[in-house]
């Protein structure tokens, strides 16, 4: 059953990396694009997942929890640049 | 593997089901008419719908032999409590760069309208 | 060990007169002096062995690929020079200790220079291998120029130091392709490997080339016709350093060298008239320039000049005979021109001048230094008794049976002879002209104070030197002299009597002759001084200025027109010759390689097209610099996802926190610039930059393609088989950084640590007060930190450290490691430093970071040299299993504390750069540096 939903779960998730990607790319406003690479990092953390049920191992997990940690600080960063004009101070 | 059927259905509808709400999600981000809206749909949704997946994966690694793991949960909450705090800060932004809005969402409320209108 | 003791001896003396004397200047001098004592102790005590003929040897490899070994000998040869460079140093030293009186700080430079000079003397005359006497050699070039140069306020010390530098440096270099010519020839730069050869060398086609290399060493830094002129600009110094280098020992170090490699290279045509020839010429020129100089250093250089092209004449002629002489000399001339310079310190130090126009008549107020004075220039004139007189004798000896013939026959002793003569005249000035010669005229100081008591000891224990060795050499020097002329011929010797060398005959009147016109010489000599100042003046400085000027223009010129300041040229040059030297290699390209390739699945292609489709859109909207930045972060992004895909965790983790770190700091400089860049090529250029990325990118991605698909055999199966069993972790990625590799990531921290100090340095004068307002042109938000942020921030940091900690310690057997770690906790704190401000974050640190980075290199060098303490290679890594209770069982490897070194120094040097990048934008920082 697992064997039966994943592809179909990886295709959902494909898709949506594919509609991030389009307001990545689309814009019109920079928030825009920051809010689709956020969720893009997002999606991504479930296609980790999906790969790695598929591959019957937690491996590349890690990838996973940094990909979360990482891409809250990006987003962060990015934002307060765009508030503050600066990163730190 | 000795996986229950029961609980590989469990699984098997949690990943299915994060899937489909993730995907909600992006299709709101890529949808909506400006940002304000477009900020709902990845996170709210696409959290709920990784969330979703962690715990199918979290089952599964559970019962098919590697045993229960910190992982999935460490990730989950780290989503779950930064997603809001992203969202904030992106808000934020987006009201300070003063973007554009269409005409349902260009009732502020009146305290961050205050707020901003001070600096 | 008693060899590489005496050798480090006087260096080890240098650093303790720098950590222990402070500026007590008796104390300093005490300790420097006490080196080079037991250094000569040591000497003495191999001295009986090596009279008896003995070769002592002492062996240590140091990079044995390159044929490089710490090995050093001790023979007659070697002895000869060593006792002469250890005992004049000690006269030096003490001489100095008054030199400086009232100038410490000089003093204890002076002392701790002089030693270094010492050991770079002793390790050139006992060095068994030629790359090594090459270090050491050069050793003394850079070290001459520090002492030359020592008044470094003065324009004319600099100036001398650096000619020398040039001259003797440059030597150096050619002497080092002779050196690896004769290594090529041989198969070893052992030297007694390479004495055993002389013949395959001498029959060798490059014979010619390597004479004159090595020749070319031994000239420049033997003062020698026409590189000659360097010496005399030297005297610069200050007397003391000329007493020492420029009368005993750095000059004599080519004349060693040609002993040294007599048996090589010497007995051929070429070499009896090439060096003969030199030796003539520098003999003739600098007698007879010295006669006119009015300085007594300069009188003393020239003087010095000639004597060394005697010396080099006598070894030029290849008979056994004369390298005899010509060693003897070389000790006599040590002997007798030594104090003559610590006279001219003397004197300059009581009357504040060394014009001998101005100096006159100083024997009513230093009648002592007057009468050793007269028995050292006497010796320099060789007058019988004397130890000038023996050599210069056996001199004459040698010219008249020289091998040459036909007109050289006669011509050589008539020369030898007038160049004794123009030595008395000058041996005669100086004496005559400084002591007598009327009363002293306008001098600085006056009346001259008398010299100190101890400053004439070395004098007069030099003195007495000349005394005895002119009157009992047989006693003093013979058996050494001649084991010294044995080490270096590698041959018996013919006989000879020093004792019967005082008897009358030919030579004997030769020397009479040089005697009588040098005296008449003299006398006539306000006549020769009008002739000599009309002639002509070549100023060999000015044309050395001239010719150095020139040759930093030009090369300024070329540099400039490589490097015209712009990055986009440098990356479009660097970009073409990868592209040339690559390209034209990939051509030869005949088949793709194939093979199995692994099938593509749907979610892998999508991931590759979205990343293709972010770094086309970030080329294209490059002049948006943050949208361009954002699409960087998004092809990090998918480039970790697909090493997650192929198996690659660690790199996915290294690709992800680097990519992170690199966006946190690009948005720091981004903050100065404005947020679109400007177009500023014209479309040619982007044209051409297009056609060159293009190309790049295809040829890499060729290069990818065909690497992968071809069947190779790569050396990932030796890593795999020996990380368990040799490194003790089973993730084999961080077993090569921290074991297999890990020298290389030792400098590759030490890279790191370098980067973020110069960002340190860079910025911590600057101040940026204007800030980039935004293209709207409205003024930047306030309210810097919104509490929601800073309340997450709190409990995401120990959660991050959590996961730091928790990669770095399965690091070893699993994913992670010491850097992904020392990245996430950096990236962690990073996250503080922009919730609560730069003030906030900082008071909260726990330590510094520029200390934290060097306890990161520290640990990790002391872990790579804990390894040899056990007898194993730098950086081996020991490992082993332990069961403890309730841990079970736990491995501990010493790779760890290494991780743990590199994990410090990469969280030290991030927080390093972003800290002091945000403290420029910072009105109200935390007001000092931050560091």
């Amino acid at each position: 059953m697992i064997d039966f939903v994943l592809p179909i779960a990886l295709g959902l998730f494909s898709l949506s990396l594919l509609m991030n990607l389009f307001r990545l790319l689309r814009g019109p406003d920079v928030v825009d694009r920051i809010l689709g690479l956020d969720t893009l990092n997002i999606n991504a953390i479930a296609v980790i997942v999906l790969a790695g049920i598929a591959m019957d191992s937690r491996l590349i997990f890690e990838a996973a929890l940094l990909i979360a940690l990482m891409g809250f600080i990006g987003t962060v960063a990015m934002t307060q640049y765009l508030v503050r004009g600066d990163v730190i101070e | 593997m000795g996986i229950p059927v029961w609980l590989e259905a469990v699984i098997a509808i949690l990943l299915l089901l994060g899937a489909l709400v993730a995907a909600l999600g992006s299709l709101g981000l890529a949808r909506m008419p400006d940002f304000y809206m477009r900020l709902h749909g990845p996170t709210k949704a696409s959290t709920l719908g990784v969330g979703c997946t962690l715990l199918g994966s979290l089952l599964y690694f559970s019962v098919s032999g590697e045993g229960f793991s910190v992982q999935e949960v460490l990730i989950t909450l780290f989503l779950f409590v930064t997603a809001p705090v992203s969202a904030h800060m992106m808000a934020r932004a987006a009201l300070h760069r003063r973007v554009q809005a269409v005409a349902k969402t260009t009732q502020p409320p009146r305290e961050l309208g205050r707020g901003e209108r001070n600096k | 060990m008693a060899l590489l003791l005496i050798v480090l001896l006087p260096v080890l003396g240098a650093l303790f007169t720098g950590a222990f004397a402070g500026n007590n200047a008796r104390l300093n001098s005490l300790i420097a002096m006490l080196a080079p004592l037991v250094s000569l102790a040591l000497a003495l005590s191999l001295l009986p062995a090596i009279l008896q003929g003995e070769l002592v040897l002492a062996h240590w490899q140091w990079l044995p690929r390159l044929d490089l070994a710490l090995s050093l000998r001790m023979d007659g040869l070697a002895m000869l020079f060593a006792l002469l460079i250890i005992a004049m140093g000690l006269l030096v030293l003490l001489y100095g200790h008054f030199y400086f009186s009232g100038k410490p700080k000089d003093n204890q430079r002076f002392n701790g220079l002089l030693l270094l000079f010492m050991t770079a003397m002793l390790g050139i005359v006992t060095s068994e291998n030629l790359l090594l006497m090459l270090v050491f050699w050069e050793m003394t070039s850079l070290v001459s120029f520090l002492l030359i140069g020592f008044k470094a306020d003065q324009r004319a010390a600099r100036r001398g130091a650096r000619m020398t530098l040039v001259i003797t440096g440059g030597g150096g270099l050619a002497l080092l392709a002779g050196m690896v010519l004769i290594g090529q020839i041989i198969g070893s730069y052992q030297l007694s490997d390479v004495l055993a050869s002389g013949d395959q060398i001498r029959q060798h086609s490059h014979y010619p080339l390597i004479l004159l290399l090595v020749l070319l060493g031994a000239m420049t830094k033997s003062a020698q016709f026409p590189f000659h002129f360097w010496l005399p600009h030297a005297m610069t110094a200050p007397t003391p350093v000329s007493a020492y280098l420029h009368s005993a020992t750095m000059v004599k170090a080519g004349i060693f060298l040609l002993a040294r490699f007599h048996p090589v290279l010497a007995e051929t045509d070429l070499w009896l008239y090439s060096v003969s020839t030199v030796g003539m010429a520098t003999l003739l020129t600098g007698a007879f320039v010295a006669m006119f100089k009015h300085d007594i250093k300069g009188l003393l250089a020239y003087s010095t000049i000639s004597h060394l092209g005697l010396i080099t004449l006598l070894l030029g002629m290849g008979t056994r005979m004369g390298l005899i002489v010509g060693l003897f000399h070389l000790l006599n001339h040590a002997m007798f021109k030594a104090p003559l310079f610590m006279m001219a310190g003397i004197v300059e130090k009581a009357t504040g001048s060394r014009d001998m126009q101005l100096i006159n008549g100083l024997w009513r107020y230093m009648p002592y230094l007057m009468v050793l004075t007269g028995i050292c220039a006497a010796a320099m004139a060789g007058l019988p008794l004397l130890n000038g007189f023996l050599s210069k004798k056996m001199f004459f000896a040698e010219t008249l049976q020289s091998p040459f013939t036909g007109v050289l026959g006669w011509l050589t002793p008539t020369l030898a002879a007038v160049a004794g003569l123009l030595s008395v005249a000058y041996s005669v000035r100086i004496f005559h002209n400084v002591f007598f010669n009327g009363l002293p005229r306008d001098l600085p100081v006056f009346p001259p104070r008398p010299p100190a008591r101890g400053i004439l000891i070395p004098v007069t224990v030099l003195t007495l030197a000349c005394i005895v060795v002119g009157l009992v050499p047989q006693y003093v020097v013979h058996t050494l002299l001649q084991q010294a002329a044995h080490a270096a011929l590698g041959a018996p010797l013919p006989a000879y009597n020093l004792g019967l060398l005082h008897r009358f005959n030919l030579p004997f009147l030769m020397s009479a002759l040089a005697l009588t016109g040098g005296l008449v010489m003299y006398l006539y000599r306000r006549q020769l001084f009008a002739i000599y100042d009309r002639m002509p003046e070549v100023d060999a400085k000015e044309n050395f200025e001239w010719l150095m000027l020139r040759a930093g223009n030009f090369a300024e010129r070329q540099v400039h027109r490589l490097e015209n300041g712009s990055l986009q040229r440098y990356g479009a040059l660097l970009v073409a010759t990868c592209l040339v030297l690559a390209g034209s290699a990939l051509t030869g390209l005949t088949t793709w390689g194939g093979g199995v390739t692994t099938p593509a699945d749907p979610v892998t292609v999508l991931a590759a097209v979205i990343l293709m489709a972010a770094a086309v859109a970030a080329v294209v909207i490059h002049r948006q610099r943050l949208l361009a930045l954002l699409l960087i972060g998004t092809c990090g992004l998918f480039v970790t996802l697909l090493f997650a895909r192929f198996s690659a965790p660690d790199l996915a983790l290294t690709q992800l926190s680097v990519e992170v770190m690199a966006v946190i700091i690009m948005m720091l400089a981004l903050s100065f610039l404005p947020q679109t860049s400007p177009r500023e090529s014209s479309s040619l250029r982007r044209l051409r930059d297009l056609i060159l990325a293009v190309a790049t990118g295809s040829g890499v991605a060729v290069l990818a393609y065909t690497v992968m698909t071809r069947p190779a055999q790569s050396i990932s199966g030796f890593f795999l088989d020996n990380s368990l069993t040799g490194g003790g972790g089973s993730n084999v990625v961080n077993v090569i950084l921290v074991d297999f590799r890990g020298f290389d990531t030792l400098g590759e921290i030490t890279v790191l640590a370098i980067a973020a100090m110069a960002v340190f340095a860079l910025t911590r004068n600057l101040q940026l007060k204007e800030r980039v307002t935004r293209e709207s042109g409205s003024y930047w938000a306030s309210e810097p930190h919104p509490v929601i942020l800073r309340m997450i921030a709190r409990p995401v940091l120990p959660v991050a450290l959590m996961v730091a900690g928790y990669i770095f310690l399965r690091g070893h057997n699993l994913p992670g490691g010491g850097f992904i770690a020392g990245l996430v906790a950096s990236v962690a704190l990073s996250l503080q430093y922009m919730a609560g401000g730069l003030v906030w974050a900082h008071q909260r640190m726990l330590t510094a970071f520029r200390p934290l980075i060097g306890a990161g290199l520290l640990l990790a060098l002391a872990t790579g040299l804990g390894s040899l303490a056990f007898g194993a290679p730098f950086l081996s890594s020991w490992f082993n299993h332990y069961h403890l209770p309730l841990l079970g069982e736990v491995e501990l490897a010493t790779a760890l504390l290494f991780d743990l070194g590199v994990f410090m120094t990469v969280v030290g040097a991030t927080l390093l750069i972003l800290a002091n990048l945000g403290n420029l934008m910072t009105l109200d920082g935390p007001g000092k540096e931050i560091g």
